[in-house]
């Protein structure tokens, strides 16, 4: 455990700098230029807002702030962990890392625990704080301070809390799910470094092709689809009815959001008892044996 | 784990590279307590030789052939045999993006035998500073960060892979400084491959010599300076020497004492009676050993 914990100690200590520039950046620049930019909006865009009202427009604030936030992160991690294989060669500090007594496997599975969930959970949790400094700003600036203080904060949060936990459950199995893609990628990097992803494409097309040209079924886009359907399945969204507004209420949907988070994460995860699943997991556990043979192997470092 | 009085056993042992073999069928033993040279030129197989031993390499093995480091098998136990070794394969490989103090935090978490109050006792004696980057260093202070912090592992066996390539005379005095007084207690044994082979001479006990992935020497210098012969003589008797089928003869420099157009010949084992009253008895030294086994023995050079 305590080689574990070093190693994604070792993440934090590589890319702090960069998360903090993630984090910081955007909500910074969007804090900035909504407290001193112009929002230009038509009499009738404003009566709308004022119709939807504070709790409305801070929610939708602080859910798409932490939206945001975590497509930032997820896109920033996959593009780091496409190269995890190779990212220590050119300084060649991966013979360091080699002559340390150190498991292969934690060397390669840290870094993808740590940035494929750890980086994108905590990416919710300071979208959404950030999006309730977001939603102070705006608010403010299009209806009144006393409009945002006087927004319904139990029922808001609750919702909030409640999606962030439904998400938060659903990242493990979403990283389930796309793990035989990411290490796919990797294994390529680590064999054909930075023509990984054109290799991995190509490969992926030819045997569709070939697929397709035999049986007549696109066999590989499909589970592809699939597969990346039911990642996205796996964070939300997993009913095909999401909770409306009861009466006109836009704010009913909020208090209908913690039954609906638990019930939705519940149908996510039934959906991993299938084989597509089964296949899911078998090939990821596939791919890593594989890296950890090329990192046994020497891991391509001149050895 | 019990630890065997020889810290490193191989026997017939080859690394191979496709069709290459970078190490060929090489035997030898490393008892505790020794500074063991590892002298080659370029491409001799000093580096795989060295990767083999701490699990990098894929070892080949001959009949009846072994390799073990501290009583483990270096590729199937390596995270053990890795926790009573210390390597340093090249003097540039610590974590650029890193911090010194970052570092010898994860090694802290990472080598059960690490004391970072150790490691930060030892970089006092430089003039590297915890706070440092690594990109920010020059290559003689990465070299001395890497060794303090290696030498902050209470290990057994340290394998150094040319520490001092590129450093400048006074950066390879301070690594070697460190490397005795800090390691170097009679029960820890060191591994050194090096070009600089005049050096490193006084620091060694034991020599290992490979020439194209054979082992063409194994002997300590105490078993050197007996075994073979050099004689500083008048160059009208070198056909004299050259008779006797010597390892190497070449011309002395003045500075060295010679007259100029004397020469040395160096012989494996004692010469004949009448050949030694022909010239004076010096020691021979590790370089010129080390060009007598590794080139032609006829080719006359100029002495450095």
């Amino acid at each position: 455990m305590k080689t574990y914990l070093t190693l994604m100690q070792r993440e934090w200590l590589q890319h702090r700098f960069g998360w903090t520039l993630l984090a910081v950046v955007p909500l910074g620049l969007t804090l900035l230029l909504l407290s001193v930019g112009q929002i230009q909006m038509s009499s009738v865009e404003l009566g709308e807002v004022d119709q939807v009202g504070a709790g409305v427009l801070t929610s939708i604030t602080m859910l798409v702030t932490s939206l945001a936030m975590f497509v930032i992160a997820v896109v920033t991690s996959l593009f780091l962990m496409s190269g995890l294989a190779r990212r220590d060669h050119q300084d060649r500090s991966v013979e360091f890392w080699m002559s340390l007594p150190t498991g292969h496997s934690p060397s390669l599975a840290a870094p993808l625990v740590v940035h494929l969930l750890v980086v994108p959970a905590a990416a919710l949790v300071i979208g959404l704080l950030g999006g309730w400094l977001v939603s102070l700003v705006l608010v403010t600036r299009l209806l009144s301070f006393e409009a945002w203080a006087s927004v319904p904060w139990g029922l808001v949060w609750s919702a909030a809390l409640a999606g962030l936990a439904r998400v938060l459950a659903g990242l493990p199995l979403a990283f389930l799910w796309v793990l035989p893609l990411v290490l796919a990628t990797v294994l390529c990097n680590a064999y054909f470094k930075r023509w990984a992803v054109p290799v991995l494409a190509l490969s992926l097309s030819l045997l569709g092709l070939s697929l397709y040209w035999l049986y007549g079924q696109p066999v590989v886009s499909e589970l592809l689809r699939d597969v990346l359907v039911n990642a996205l399945a796996a964070l939300v969204t997993a009913q095909e009815n999401p909770p409306l507004p009861v009466d006109g209420n836009p704010l009913s949907v909020l208090a209908m959001i913690p039954a609906w988070a638990w019930a939705d994460w519940r149908l996510a995860f039934t959906a991993l008892w299938t084989p597509l699943f089964a296949g899911c997991l078998l090939s990821a556990a596939a791919l890593f044996a594989l890296l950890v043979d090329w990192r046994r192997r020497g891991a391509g470092a001149g050895g | 784990m019990s630890t065997p009085d020889n810290l490193v056993e191989a026997k017939n042992l080859s690394v191979k590279y496709g069709s290459k073999h970078a190490v060929d069928d090489v035997s030898f033993t490393i008892p505790k307590g020794r500074v063991v040279g590892l002298l080659g030129h370029n491409g001799a197989g000093k580096s795989t030789l060295m990767k083999a031993m701490v699990g990098l390499a894929m070892p080949t093995l001959g009949a009846g052939g072994r390799l073990t480091v501290l009583g483990l098998q270096p590729r199937s136990q390596r995270e053990q045999m890795l926790q009573g070794a210390c390597y340093i394969p090249d003097v540039a490989i610590l974590p650029r993006w890193a911090r010194v103090q970052d570092v010898i935090t994860l090694m802290s978490g990472l080598h059960p035998q690490f004391s970072a109050e150790r490691a930060r006792a030892l970089l006092k004696r430089t003039s590297v500073r915890l706070t440092d980057k690594v990109k920010t260093l020059s290559k003689g202070m990465v070299v001395q960060a890497h060794l303090a912090l290696i030498a902050a592992i209470d290990a057994r066996l340290m394998i150094l892979d040319e520490p001092t390539l590129g450093l400048d005379v006074i950066s390879r005095k301070a690594f070697y400084e460190l490397l005795v007084d800090e390691w170097c207690d009679g029960e820890r044994s060191v591994l050194i491959s090096t070009h600089q082979v005049e050096e490193i001479e006084s620091l060694l006990s034991d020599v290992l010599m490979l020439n194209e992935g054979k082992l063409v020497l194994n002997i300590s210098l105490e078993d050197m300076d007996r075994r073979f012969v050099a004689l500083s003589h008048d160059a009208a008797v070198a056909d004299r020497m050259q008779a006797a089928h010597p390892l190497l003869r070449y011309r002395s420099a003045p500075s060295l004492g010679g007259q100029r157009g004397d020469s040395t010949t160096v012989f494996d084992g004692t010469p004949p009676d009448e050949l030694l009253k022909l010239g004076q008895r010096v020691r021979p030294s590790l370089v010129d050993l080390f060009v007598a086994l590794t080139r032609k023995p006829e080719l006359d050079r100029q002495h450095f």
